[in-house]
């Protein structure tokens, strides 16, 4: 069983297709809207964490691209300093789709990067700049 | 059997204290009892660590040649206070740079502040000192601006009027229209989530309800180092509501405390940026509690369930000083990430850093266990609910004039 978070973006022709149902009824996923904007004859956009079988996945995300729906897959866009990380879950409230959450046995803040959506809200939630986008991590890292 | 200060630092010289943290005395007291507890244990050690406004550094310079007495400074462009004598200054944890964009792009990052100069001085980086002055017959220079790194300053002290709050706001945001940005962190609109700022059972006057054992004199961790209370913190407000085990429902307590910041380190001692709201400093501070009784362990094994904090919402009540508490709820709920408000379930998080007050009741006891830090007896305990004093709004009186 494999999860992942998604972007979806619609153009205004394909705002009118079914793709969650076809995504759970075709292809087996369990579809986990977050966050979705969408208006009738214009665009949309919607933010998912889809969970199913590697095959099913890849399957459905062949179709939606032939449905030219844009969908791009955030993974690793944001970076977590474990030295400046204090543990304290300030960013764990902005977090949609869970991919930073707090360890119930050891309190400490987990970051799962096949979860991210990269909406960096994360960023400016952290009060100790431990949390960077790859761009901003790769620029310092440059220096 | 009660012991005293004086008996429980002979054991801790001959390394024989049995020291325990806050966590562990909750099983010893459920296991054995208050009464075997407080017989076998001897110190409960506590920690908290989390964004602390009302804290700042008071720090001598020294002399220059011509000497000056000094006006107004700044320190990396962060004014510090220095009305105070010639070459003391007081560098405050919410200061901010004389060039920063502050809310100008809302909400603003706060990237740099007094806390984050404190944390480079820790850190042993040279930072840019600048002072201007008027120029007297005994202090000529009128302007200097050096370089400056914390191993030559005369006295750098930790000086924090007000830290360690007994019991916290959990904050929420409960406007429908955008999300706030408050000294609490983040809030989502429809209270989407709600952010608490405690240690809760380990934290330190949560263990010591009434302040029986802390007090003027009372030796701490600090910053990674040593300190001391030295007086209750401004806003000291024991006098509110309580629950029947004693527990305060609301902010209550709070103690000062002073330390050389020379012997801190930053892995205590953080400067914070909080978006939309402005620059301060993570303290840790970790408090010993003696145990005199019987009632001083019971009272130390409280639990996250046992304690409640009050829901304040952020976006009308809190700004406007109206309104109460939306609910109370308990640590333990709070500590397991959703807790549920007029109905609805609502996603928490935590502001101050559990781990990390782990950590410092840790390493308290470890201190202690090793006979190095010896209990400091309080020559006064701090005002507790008996003691009438009361947090006031101010008493706001137009000037006519």
């Amino acid at each position: 069983m494999t999860q992942k978070s998604a972007i979806f973006h619609f153009r205004p022709d394909t705002v009118d297709k079914p793709i969650v149902t076809e995504l759970v009824r075709d292809y087996n996923l369990t579809v986990n809207i977050l966050q979705a904007k969408i208006s009738p004859e214009e665009q949309g956009t919607m933010f998912v964490t889809l969970q199913g079988g590697m095959g099913d996945i890849n399957s459905a995300l062949k179709y939606l691209k032939e449905l030219y729906v844009t969908v791009i897959l955030p993974t690793k866009n944001v970076v977590l300093l474990e030295e400046k990380c204090t543990h304290c879950g300030a960013c764990v409230g902005q977090c949609l789709p869970k991919a930073l959450s707090v360890d119930q046995a050891t309190k400490e803040v987990k970051f799962n990067s096949e979860l991210c959506i990269a909406c960096e809200l994360c960023i400016s939630a952290c009060p100790y700049g431990a949390i960077e986008s790859v761009t901003e991590h790769l620029a310092r890292k440059a220096v | 059997m009660a012991k005293t200060y004086e008996e429980i630092n002979e054991k801790i010289r001959k390394k024989k204290a049995v020291v325990v943290t806050a966590e562990e005395i909750k099983g010893i007291v459920e296991d054995k009892g208050a009464s075997a507890a407080a017989k076998e244990v001897d110190v409960v050690t506590t920690g908290t660590f989390g964004p602390m406004c009302s804290s700042g550094i008071l720090f001598n310079v020294g002399h220059t040649r011509p000497k000056m007495k000094i006006e107004k400074a700044w320190v990396n462009n962060v004014e510090a206070y220095s009305g105070i004598a010639a070459v003391d200054c007081y560098l405050g944890a919410t200061q901010l740079p004389e060039d920063s964009p502050r809310n100008k792009i809302f909400p603003g990052q706060f990237r740099y502040g007094g806390g984050h100069v404190i944390e480079d001085l820790v850190n042993g980086k040279d930072v840019v000192f600048k002072a201007t002055s008027y120029g007297t017959d005994c202090y000529p220079r009128k302007e200097l601006e050096t370089l400056m790194n914390i191993k030559d300053l005369n006295d750098a002290w930790l000086l924090n009027p007000r830290n360690s709050y007994q019991n916290y706001n959990v904050a929420v945001n409960r406007s429908a229209k955008r999300p706030i940005y408050t000294y609490m962190g983040t809030l989502r609109p429809r209270m989407a989530n709600a952010n608490y700022c405690s240690a809760g059972q380990l934290s330190p006057l949560l263990c010591d309800p009434y302040y029986r054992t802390i007090g003027i004199g009372t030796r701490i961790f600090l910053a990674g180092g040593v300190g001391h209370v030295i007086y209750n913190g401004t806003q000291h407000d024991p006098c509110g509501e309580r629950t029947e085990n004693g527990i305060p429902k609301g902010g209550a307590g709070n103690i000062a405390v002073m330390g050389d910041l020379k012997k801190m380190n930053t892995e205590f001692l953080r400067g914070v940026s909080q978006t939309g709201y402005g620059a301060s400093l993570a303290v840790g501070i970790g408090v010993p509690i003696p145990v005199l009784d019987e009632d001083v362990v019971r009272r130390a094994a409280v639990r996250d369930k046992d304690i409640l904090a009050p829901v304040v919402d952020y976006s009308e009540d809190y700004p406007n000083a109206a309104g109460g508490p939306l609910a109370y709820v308990s640590y333990a709920e709070l500590r397991s990430g959703r807790i549920t408000i007029e109905g609805r379930q609502i996603e928490t998080a935590s502001i101050s850093s559990y781990p990390k007050a782990r950590k410092i009741a840790e390493t308290l006891r470890g201190w202690i266990k090793d006979g190095t830090f010896e209990l400091g007896k309080p020559v006064q305990t701090l005002p507790s609910s008996e003691s009438g004093i009361k947090f006031k709004m101010l008493n706001y009186r137009p000037n006519e004039k």
